[in-house]
């Protein structure tokens, strides 16, 4: 495979390896915190911060770790830039730190960002890690504000908290809840399959 | 240099850094942390007991906090109590305000909550809910009244209201309230309530 | 030239029954019908817009999946898409503002049938999934409910039998429903559930067709009422008595008319019992220690993941194989 081009490896996670639609990973952050547009921004941005910050560490410190135990490594770097941003959130953003609850700490076992110091960061040079992650975290904050737009659209009627649909509309109260969550995904997820085999069809 | 001892040098050495790193944030944050919290719990208690100029903890145990509310004369008005119980999902964490003798009940607000949304997610709803735990008498216990009652005037001021649909988590909002209440009682028979008059 | 009338080379099965699908889904229709007449005997013009709604979106939403899946369009005339509308309306509350009962009629044939691949891929009885969307969509919608007709009070809201058992403590207070109205549909309720003579009218002709497996009912009906039965025996001021429980709420229509879906329950006699005791035991479980007042839906959903699992463990031996030690 001919190495990919800087632009490439950016638009690749927001479609061809989009870290949930695609690869299917990260989900119970995913399920849990897309209720509401704000959480799943946030949530975005908390993933963001950690896996740009565990890509360009572990990429630059990839030779001096022994093989035997590079996944203790990572997950003690991860782990560090996880704490970092829940107390962060819960200086500064008191109200979002209490909606998103235990899955800001529970950020250090998503597999999307193990997975990419693992696949990625491990095996490229600090430069493309970093055009890595932010792609990834790109297709990550994509995917869950399709998610929570939808689930709260239609969950409450409201769009980050303004009312959007009018007062005829009754929300349905299933989509803020997991059930929505579960069925809005496998639409979606349905939906980029369908699209990706009619891509590879024209081709 | 021998792998065991590569291995021991970097794990050892990630951790130190990453502790150093944590431990910069963790006091640099700590201080606004808990300022966060007390700006919770006070904006609560002037809200239970209105007219709270200070307030101070005077009791605290598992799912039961105390506090004492003091007007500007430094005159005791009121207590409020932080009190937590099982709802329908998750546990409910709220607070009421109530005056020195217990006997009546200011008003109550929610604090935490996992009910249904929708459903017994309105216990945190001013209209349809809160506003009927305004001013109550609790002299004799509280009940609850089943069907919902429209407004507050239809109430009796020993009776709170149903929500429709969302009996379990009005009943395990009222039953939080009777339990801390009898605890309390009992508390201020032993004098662990500071020696108000 | 080889006389072709020889040998006839081909694959099981060799004797075709005279059933067929459509066949058994229309012998379904017509079983329904008396506790369709009755309850628009009771809830009049709220309760016809209601099936209406909810036939006519199951019978688009299941055109434009088989064009969308490309597929022909014949297998619309075989009556399951009606059966899942009239179904899914007989278990709605009749003051349910029609909208949400198209939305119900999409989500059961969408999400209930069709994602699995159609008629018989399905897991779940698809009616029983567009129901639990809207009891957890529309919660408020789906527990208010309105008198029969033939009730003359005058009021806006009514409770169930079971509302009132589990939220009123009737048992104690002596304002449970006699079995009388239960019996003939006198009470509010669900569209198809208030009244019981009409759906047993209903199930004897689907049992004359022999469209129904009797385990199901049978064993639903009989693991229901021990269940029940133990604690009425032992505490007959708390608990309801065993034959309130079968004519209560949707016992009736679930146990003959959906958890007896074909598809949906298991293929082996044994299965079949298992699957039955199991959603009567559920539906005592839930309605004396739940949070709801009705579990048929619930139950016959959880019973229906079983199903597959069921059929494995449950595999008659086949000739010849050794017993497993």
């Amino acid at each position: 495979m001919p190495p990919r081009s800087i632009g490439e490896e950016f638009t690749k996670g927001l479609w061809h390896e989009n870290p949930i639609f695609r690869q299917l990973l990260g989900m119970c952050p995913t399920l849990a915190v897309t209720n509401a547009v704000i959480n799943g921004i946030a949530m975005g941005l908390a993933t963001t911060f950690v896996l740009i910050f565990s890509s360009i560490v572990v990429s630059s410190i990839k030779k001096l770790i022994p093989n035997q135990v590079r996944i203790a490594s990572y997950i003690v770097v991860i782990a560090t830039f996880v704490t970092m941003a829940d107390r962060f959130l819960a200086a500064f953003f008191p109200l979002i730190s209490k909606d998103l609850g235990p899955y800001v700490p529970l950020i250090v076992v998503n597999c999307i960002i193990l997975g990419r110091q693992e696949a990625f960061s491990s095996k490229n040079s600090v430069g493309r890690s970093f055009i890595d992650a932010l792609g990834m975290s790109a297709g990550f904050i994509l995917a869950l504000l399709i998610l929570s737009s939808i689930r709260e659209i239609l969950g409450a009627g409201t769009f980050l908290g303004h009312q959007v649909l009018g007062s005829w509309f009754e929300p349905w109260v299933i989509m803020i809840l997991p059930p929505g969550a579960f069925i809005t995904l496998g639409i979606l997820i349905a939906l980029t399959f369908v699209i990706e085999h009619k891509i590879k069809q024209r081709r | 240099m021998s792998l065991s001892s590569r291995m021991v040098i970097v794990l050892t050495s990630v951790g130190l850094i990453s502790g150093a790193l944590l431990s910069t944030v963790g006091i640099l944050t700590k201080e606004r942390i808990a300022l966060n919290k007390q700006l919770e719990i006070e904006n609560a208690i002037i809200t239970v007991v209105q007219g709270t100029h200070t307030s101070e903890k005077l009791y605290e145990e598992k799912d039961l906090v105390v506090y004492g509310s003091k007007d500007e004369n430094n005159q005791l008005i009121g207590f409020a109590v932080y009190a937590s119980g099982t709802g329908f999902q998750d546990k409910i964490i709220l607070m009421y305000g109530t005056n020195p003798s217990f006997t009546k009940i200011y008003r109550l607000t929610i604090l935490e909550q996992k009910e249904t949304p929708g459903l017994g997610a309105k216990i945190t709803d001013k209209d349809a809910f809160l506003q009927f735990w305004e001013n109550k008498d609790s002299s004799k216990p509280l009940t609850l009244r089943k069907p919902a009652a429209r407004s507050p005037e239809e109430l009796s001021p020993f009776e709170v209201n149903t929500i429709t649909g969302a009996t379990i988590s009005s009943e395990s909002v009222l039953n939080t309230v009777r339990l801390s209440l009898e605890k309390l009682m009992s508390l201020k028979k032993e004098g662990k309530l500071g020696n108000e008059e | 030239m080889m006389p072709n009338n020889l040998f006839i080379l081909q694959s099981s099965p060799h004797f075709k029954d005279k059933d067929s699908v459509p066949k058994i889904m229309y012998a379904v229709i017509i079983s329904l019908m008396p506790a369709v007449l009755a309850s628009l005997y009771f809830f009049r013009f709220k309760a016809l817009f209601l099936y209406l709604a909810c036939v006519i979106t199951a019978l688009i939403t299941e055109a434009l999946f088989l064009l969308l899946r490309k597929k022909s369009l014949d297998s619309l005339s075989d009556g399951s898409a009606i059966i899942t509308g009239l179904l899914l309306a007989m278990t709605l509350p009749p003051s349910l503002p029609v909208e949400h009962a198209v939305i119900g009629a999409v989500m059961a044939i969408a999400i209930g049938k069709q994602v699995f691949g159609g008629l018989g891929q399905n897991i779940f009885n698809p009616a029983l999934v567009g129901r639990a969307f809207l009891q957890t969509a529309f919660p408020v919608a789906m527990t208010t409910w309105i008198p029969p007709i033939t009730q003359k009070i005058n009021t806006a809201t009514f409770a169930t039998p079971l509302g009132n058992l589990k939220f009123q403590d009737a048992v104690a207070q002596g304002t449970l429903s006699p079995l009388k109205d239960l019996f003939f549909g006198n009470i509010g309720g669900c569209l198809g559930e208030t009244s019981a003579l009409a759906l047993l009218v209903g199930a004897c002709y689907l049992f004359y067709k022999r469209a129904i497996d009797w385990r199901i009912p049978v064993g639903i009906i009989c693991s229901l009422m021990v269940f029940t039965g133990m604690f009425w025996l032992i505490n007959p001021n708390k608990y309801a008595s065993p034959l309130f429980h079968v004519l209560a709420g949707g016992l009736i229509i679930g146990a003959f008319f959906m958890a007896t879906d074909m598809v949906t329950s298991p293929v082996t006699p044994l299965g079949t019992t298992i699957y039955a005791l199991g959603i009567g035991v559920l539906v005592g479980t839930i309605r004396l220690f739940g949070g709801f007042p009705e579990g048929v839906m619930y139950s016959i959903l959880l019973m229906n993941t079983a199903v597959p699992l069921l059929n494995q463990f449950t595999r008659p031996r086949i000739l010849g194989e050794r017993r497993k030690k």
